[in-house]
């Protein structure tokens, strides 16, 4: 029996039916994965909700916008500055991240109604923190009694001046937090984006699906102003609400994240022309293929001069470090358990230290995020994809620019895979495996047969590893480390891996009454 | 003080009640949970246990979709049910709803029956808790989980001779130590639940995915045959309370006692423990006590100084309270995010008890607290340390504030499972914790303040210090980290013209005052400081008369307005850059002004004041600009002092608050004051009178500007802004303003003539004749006819320029406003007496009202905070409407006007 076949041995014939077609072992040829679908109910699924999508991910990151959590206290409570998205705030930007808002409601404003109670404290946000933008999200309850958040807002925003935004992304939409991405891509993109006039410099690009965990994106901004790039706006991680107003003057949007964002790229590009293209500045063989195909785009003699120049000014500095890593973790395997994009992009650094994934998963990505955009057109819309909003775009004439010429952009298209990606299968090795929405007890029997070196993942699965005896580093908050992105941040993640390996806990799991025979040449001491 | 915001919750300080349902269910044997809802609920609390507990925390859900809320989710918490027995085999499951099951309206009890109805042969225990988050707090849905747990087992009524412990949310260190208590006892217990392995396991080579501590079902099932039920727990509602339940059914007997933290609540379970168990209070716990009794003693000395924050659920908050306070550490605030009106009635007498021993005034209890509310009661009552959960982080990253982890939850420090307070082993770590937080404060910092006291350097004011004070340690604010090395001018190379300069300037010379005319530009909108007595949308009310700047220039427009006024007022000598927000916040029209005028006009004088945070920085530019005359503000030269006038000071990409703040702007107002001074600069200082809280203190300001060379100072008074936190302080009175400048006087000459000009006030100081020049040249015809078409006159009674906040008969001065075309335009101030021909008759009360009447017969309108009836009646008589109102006036007049039209 294969590995996969052993973990899924477990399940009821109804679980295996269904779970069988969201794990899949490497081989040549095309092969298709479930992906996007309801989670079967009862198995510890490490997927977030639509409100965790919009509210936790995309939204809260925008440094300048006071998001009111429309709802009962937990889930605003719940996304508390507990993302590590890190946003650096200056004279002329305030900052709320380290603020939680919430109309906390209470069991008479589920009988009655909640919509004074956000009348009011909309209100008081206005009047004690004078926000640049507001934006409600709203819960489970809100949908269900009919609060009207979006009328709400639009009053709020003719009274008081400023950008009022509603955000319908109650925690039972769609399947996983992918919906609440989609949501919250929509509202940027009716309220937010093409209402700003920055004048933009040479080579100006927009970084989305960036969020700045752990500090990731400042190492990303830090290369690219090396190399003379205008960023105009981050989305959203350390971003603001008037930078992303702006966004469409960008001549380029760089896709850091496929699956939360390309929603905006998409809109982006017909709406404005906005040209995009997918990056990875995870890993240092990525980075450099990443700024490489953005000078291909921009196709100066001076960029592209001096794109090469900081590469390798920047691979000089981390090369005697990356070296000693290597020998450390050369010919170590890992497991990837992460997100919608995460789980493809470490693979790339994983690489470039010499270690192999044996297997790999996303949370919440889709079919194109494993499997490459040219299955867009054969992925089957059912009712839950169905319910979340996707709204249809008009050019938007006097905004429109374009800014390769008709043959450049087709070449480009062949030669740097502009508006594509290709997904995260493809790059894997045969034999690996790839599973979908993994769960508790499928990461449990998967570590104990496939015995992978560190378990990549987050919070939730972290401790069952821990417990079975794998290292495990987190990938959505990096244990308080990072960042992990660019030419140091690579650093920083070989030293953390191999600081997990090597330390000296490992050596002690094995108590010594347990390894060496008593005199009655007994092994005592029992499982527990 | 944010108490009245009942609709925005700020930073809670409580969690959902499905949080505590979870917590509780795991301290059964071989239990799983499922939460009946969209997933997002499972994903984030097992989040947040995971965190803090630093272990797997698995919580089922049944993923409920939107087609789920629409044709009900039995389907999909029966086959959650299912899948959970597939793969956990747990004997007992606790389900729980979420809003999204509540707000449907989904029964659980009919489910689970109908779950056994599909399923006769199962044998797992579903027990239900409605649990929807808006229901109540994690604090509530711990003992609510308890409650359905006793009432959804079947009882074995047996007498057993055991004794029901049950309790709230321990740490499993806490639990350990209590069982060990009970052991000692040798008590044969029943512990409700048991949290102490599932939630801290050990490292074995094998792993169990179900965990295998807590307290079983079949033991539980003999709570009903036990001789008595002990539940610690302070504010539990008796109508789910587990032990009233056993008591009321089975005839259980039953006592409530607190949470056993600190000496006296331990005595009492000591007490209740020894009589239960018919057993002498074992030596080993003798020993304990007396050793927590020593400890008491030997940290006693230093704990008076501690002013503790306490937070989180109510019973954690009663017992760390009375812990602190028989330490004599004083509880100045006292919070719980959770319902608890009991709260403060409990707490009163223990606190009122260290607050008289430490002659302590102001302190405060409350529940339903939200951070906003405990930062600004910590800052307020002036907290050096704070207890609870990590959530008050922010607080002590934004203060400095250390802040004690010993609460549910703990996110950024590790061993949240293994904290201890409870019993007198526990008390004793939590008390040397505390008091040595308050050791590291002193330790810290004592050295250099005693030096600052008592061994003063002769040359201290030259090493000046501007920069960031270390933000973790707030006794490190005078050991400011960047020095400013300003090269000291020698006296003989300064230039002899202080008094010349000063002659000429009318805000530094009582004589120039009627001479020398000055127009003060408003272009710097912006403000870089937020002082209590101000609210930054009305301006600053210091540097420029509230609200009252009718616009904002561009530096060119500035030009303009001085060429237009020289021309008409050929003794215009000053040029003033007061506000409306500060001078150097807005720098670059700062300097662009200047450029410009000088070029215009060489003989000009400049002037401009300011906040002083940006002068250490401007200073030499401000120097080359030709800028003679400065005014600082400075309201105090104690930080501690500061810190109560200024909310908070940003400088240089950060946000300073507290003692902090008001240190980073006091040094570089010194440090600025001194580098102006050293080059023949003329420098003010205003100093704002703020009765409680600075004018005690106004000489000590005014000696130390004299030291740093400044050459007059303005003592003034606060003008109140409605909305700003000084509000409501009594104001000082004109007599003890009066009385200080005298007092001051001594050390320094006294300006006593000031007017607290607008921020584009024009012409000599008691003549303001700013209006005439509101509006460019071509549009003045029209604007300035008060007979304009739609033009409208009100006569507004208001004693701080801003609000109408008068009472008609007491006004001395009238504000006469225009409304015109949408918009209300301040004309012009009368004075009630000037109006008077007659100013000896005019002593009858009546004579005063006329006296009014013949000040504003012209106004259409009057607007007053109060007016008596027969005057309304004589105005009304006259056509003259009256308003009755508190209000902003240009808003005020705006809305009477649109009652005239």
């Amino acid at each position: 029996m294969s590995s996969i076949e052993k973990v899924l041995d477990k399940y009821s014939s109804k679980v295996y039916k269904n779970r069988k077609k969201h794990i899949l072992e490497k081989t040549d040829g095309d092969q298709e994965i479930a992906a996007d679908v309801r989670t079967v109910p009862g198995v510890m699924t490490n997927r977030g909700c639509c409100y965790a999508g919009c509210k936790g991910v995309v939204l809260s990151p925008i440094k300048d916008a006071a998001v009111i959590t429309h709802g009962p206290i937990g889930c605003g409570f719940y996304t508390w500055g507990t993302r590590r998205h890190k946003a650096r705030k200056d004279e002329d930007t305030k900052s709320f991240l380290e603020y939680c808002f919430s109309t906390d409601m209470q069991e008479a404003d589920i009988v009655f109604g909640g919509e004074k109670k956000l009348r009011q404290a909309i209100k008081e946000t206005v009047e004690i923190f004078d926000p640049a933008t507001i934006v409600i999200c709203s819960t489970c309850p809100v949908g269900l009694i009919g609060d009207d958040i979006h009328a709400i807002a639009s009053e709020a925003e003719k009274l008081y001046g400023r950008k009022v935004m509603a955000f319908s992304c109650e925690g039972y939409k769609g399947v996983s937090q992918s919906g609440g991405h989609h949501i919250a891509s929509n509202g940027l993109i009716k309220h937010v984006i093409g209402t700003g006039d920055r004048t933009p410099k040479k080579f100006a690009v927009n970084i989305l699906g960036e969020y700045n965990i752990g500090g990731d994106g400042w190492e990303i901004t830090r290369i690219l102003k090396r190399i003379g790039y205008d960023i105009v706006c981050s989305l959203p991680g350390d971003g603001s609400y008037v930078e992303i107003k702006s966004a469409h003057v960008a001549d380029l949007n760089l896709v850091q994240c496929h699956r939360s964002i390309n929603y905006v790229a998409e809109m982006m590009k017909e709406q404005y022309g906005t040209a995009w293209l997918k990056v990875n500045f995870i890993g240092i063989e990525s980075t450099i293929e990443s700024l490489r195909n953005m000078a291909k785009f921009f196709d100066d003699p001076d960029l592209t001069a001096k794109t090469e120049e900081i590469i390798a000014d920047e691979v000089a500095a981390i090369m005697d470090d990356i070296g000693y890593y290597k020998t450390k973790l050369k010919g170590k395997t890992a497991a990837l358990f992460v997100g919608g994009s995460r789980s493809h992009h470490y693979q790339k650094l994983l690489n470039d230290l010499g270690m192999e994934t044996i297997l790999a998963g996303y949370e919440f990505g889709h079919r194109d995020d494993y499997e490459g955009r040219e299955v867009i057109p054969t992925i089957k819309q059912d009712g839950d994809s169905k319910n979340i909003e996707s709204i249809k775009v008009e050019k938007v004439p006097d905004k429109y620019k374009v800014f390769l010429s008709e043959d450049r952009y087709e070449k480009l298209k062949e030669e740097i895979g502009l508006e594509y990606y290709g997904g995260m299968v493809k790059e894997m090795n045969n034999g690996s495996v790839i599973v979908d929405d993994l769960n508790h007890f499928e990461t449990e029997e998967f570590l104990k047969m496939l015995k992978p070196d560190v378990f990549f993942s987050g919070i939730k699965d972290k401790f069952v590893a821990q417990k079975g005896g794998t290292l495990s580093r987190q990938l959505h908050s990096y244990d308080y480390s990072g960042p992990y992105a660019g030419f140091n941040g690579a650093v920083n993640f070989a030293r953390d891996v191999t600081m997990g390996i090597y330390t000296p806990a490992w050596g002690f799991v094995k108590a010594p009454w347990k390894v060496e025979p008593t005199l009655e040449g007994q092994v005592v001491g029992g499982e527990v | 003080m944010n108490k009245h915001l009942v609709n925005l919750t700020t930073n809670p300080c409580k969690m959902c009640m499905p949080m505590g349902v979870i917590t509780a269910f795991y301290g059964i044997n071989k239990c799983m949970s499922i939460l009946h809802g969209s997933q997002g609920c499972s994903t984030y609390i097992r989040r947040h246990m995971a965190t803090h507990y630093n272990e797997p925390v698995d919580i089922a859900s049944s993923s409920l979709t939107e087609h789920g809320t629409v044709y009900g989710g039995e389907k999909n918490l029966i086959a959650g049910i299912e899948n959970l027995i597939k793969l956990y085999n747990p004997e007992v499951i606790g389900v729980a709803t979420t809003c999204l099951a509540e707000t449907i309206g989904e029964d659980i009890s009919h489910i689970i029956k109908n779950f056994y109805e599909k399923h006769p042969e199962s044998t797992v225990k579903l027990i239900p808790v409605p649990s929807g988050g808006y229901m109540g707090t994690q604090y509530e849905g711990f003992f609510r989980a308890l409650y359905g747990i006793v009432t959804h087992i079947e009882m074995d009524q047996e007498p057993n001779g055991k004794v029901n412990i049950i309790t709230g949310q321990l740490s499993p260190a806490d639990t350990r130590y209590l069982k060990a208590l009970l052991s000692a006892f040798e008590i044969d217990y029943i512990l409700l639940p048991d949290l102490s392995d599932n939630l801290d396991g050990g490292h074995f080579e094998k792993y169990s995915r179900l965990p295998k501590g807590g307290t079983p079902l079949q033991d539980i099932s003999k709570m009903a045959g036990a001789k008595a039920t002990i539940e610690l727990s302070t504010f539990t509602d008796e109508s789910y309370s587990p032990g009233k339940y056993l008591n009321e059914k089975f005839g259980v007997s039953y006592i409530r006692l607190d949470l056993p933290v600190g000496l006296r609540s331990m005595d009492a379970l000591v007490k209740a423990l020894s009589k239960v168990s018919g057993k002498p209070v074992p030596n080993t716990i003798k020993e304990e006590r007396a050793r927590y009794l020593d400890a008491m003693i030997d940290s006693h000395k230093y704990n008076a100084e501690g002013r503790a924050v306490v937070f989180g659920e109510p019973d954690f908050v009663y017992a760390v309270t009375r812990l602190c306070s028989e330490n004599g550490i004083m509880p100045v605030v006292a919070a719980t995010g959770t319902k608890c009106k009991g709260l403060k009635e409990t707490l009163k007498k223990d606190i009122q008890d260290v607050a008289d021993r430490l002659f302590i005034i102001e302190h405060i209890t409350f529940d339903e607290a939200d951070f906003e509310m405990i930062e600004s009661y910590a800052l307020r009552y002036r907290a050096n340390l704070m207890i609870g959960s990590s959530d008050g982080r922010r607080i002590e990253e934004k203060h400095g504030i250390p802040l004690i982890r010993c609460a549910f939850p703990v996110h950024d420090r590790i061993g949240g499972q293994r904290i201890r307070m409870l019993g007198y082993e526990g008390g004793l770590l939590l008390l040397d914790t505390i008091t040595n937080v308050l050791l590291m404060h002193k330790e810290g910092g004592f050295r250099k303040e005693l030096y600052f006291k008592y061994y003063k350097g002769k040359n201290k004011e030259q090493n000046l210090k501007i920069g960031e004070p270390s933000p973790k340690d707030s006794s490190k604010i005078r050991e400011l980290s960047l020095i400013i090395k300003l090269p000291v001018v020698r006296e003989e190379e300064k230039e002899l013209t202080l008094e010349d300069k000063k002659k000429t300037h009318p805000c530094f010379s009582c004589s120039s005052a009627h001479k020398y005319a000055r127009i003060h530009l408003p272009i710097a909108p912006k403000c870089n400081i937020s002082c209590n007595y101000c609210v930054r949308k009305f301006d600053c009310p210091n540097e420029s008369r509230p609200g009252v700047t009718t616009q904002v220039l561009e530096p060119k427009e500035a030009l303009e307005r001085y060429i237009q006024v020289k021309k008409d007022v050929p003794n215009l000598t000053v040029v003033g850059i007061a506000g409306p927000g500060d001078a150097l916040a807005n720098f670059e029209k700062t300097k662009e002004t200047l450029v410009l005028i000088k070029a215009y006009d060489k003989n000009v004088t400049f002037c401009l004041s300011t906040n002083g945070l940006m002068l250490p920085l401007y200073a030499s530019e401000l120097l080359d600009l030709g800028v003679s005359h400065v005014t600082v503000t400075i309201n105090a030269v104690d930080p501690k002092i500061g810190a109560e006038i200024y909310k908070e000071v940003r400088y240089l990409g950060t946000t300073y608050r507290g003692e902090q703040a008001a240190a980073v702007l006091l040094s570089n107002q010194l440090a600025g004051l001194k580098y102006l001074a050293d080059r023949g600069l003329v420098c003010k200082v205003n100093i704002v009178t703020l009765k409680g809280i600075n004018d005690h203190h106004i000489e000590e300001v005014v000696k130390k500007v004299k030291a740093l060379g400044a050459s007059i100072t303005n003592i003034m008074q606060m003008i109140p802004v409605k909305g700003s936190v000084f509000e409501n302080i009594p104001l000082v009175s004109h007599k003890e303003i009066m009385a200080l400048r005298e007092k001051c006087g001594i050390h320094l000459e006294q300006m006593y003539h000031c007017k607290q000009c607008r921020a584009d006030a024009i012409g000599l100081l008691d003549k303001d004749i700013s209006m005439h020049y509101a509006v460019p040249e071509d549009k003045k015809e029209a604007e300035l006819s008060p007979k304009g078409k739609t033009a409208i006159r009100f006569a507004v009674a208001s004693k701080s320029g801003m609000l109408i906040d008068e009472h008609f008969g007491h006004a001395k001065t009238f504000y006469i406003y225009e409304y015109k075309d949408g918009k209300s335009v301040y004309i012009e101030n009368r004075d009630v007496d000037k109006y008077c021909r007659g100013a000896e008759d005019c002593e009858e009360e009546q004579d005063k009202i006329e006296k009014i009447f013949k000040t504003i017969q012209d106004c259409q309108g009057v607007l007053a905070v109060r007016i008596g009836s027969s005057p309304e009646k004589k105005l009304i008589d006259k056509g003259i409407s009256v308003f009755k109102t508190y209000d902003r006036i240009e808003k005020a007049v705006q809305e009477a006007a649109q009652k005239l039209l």
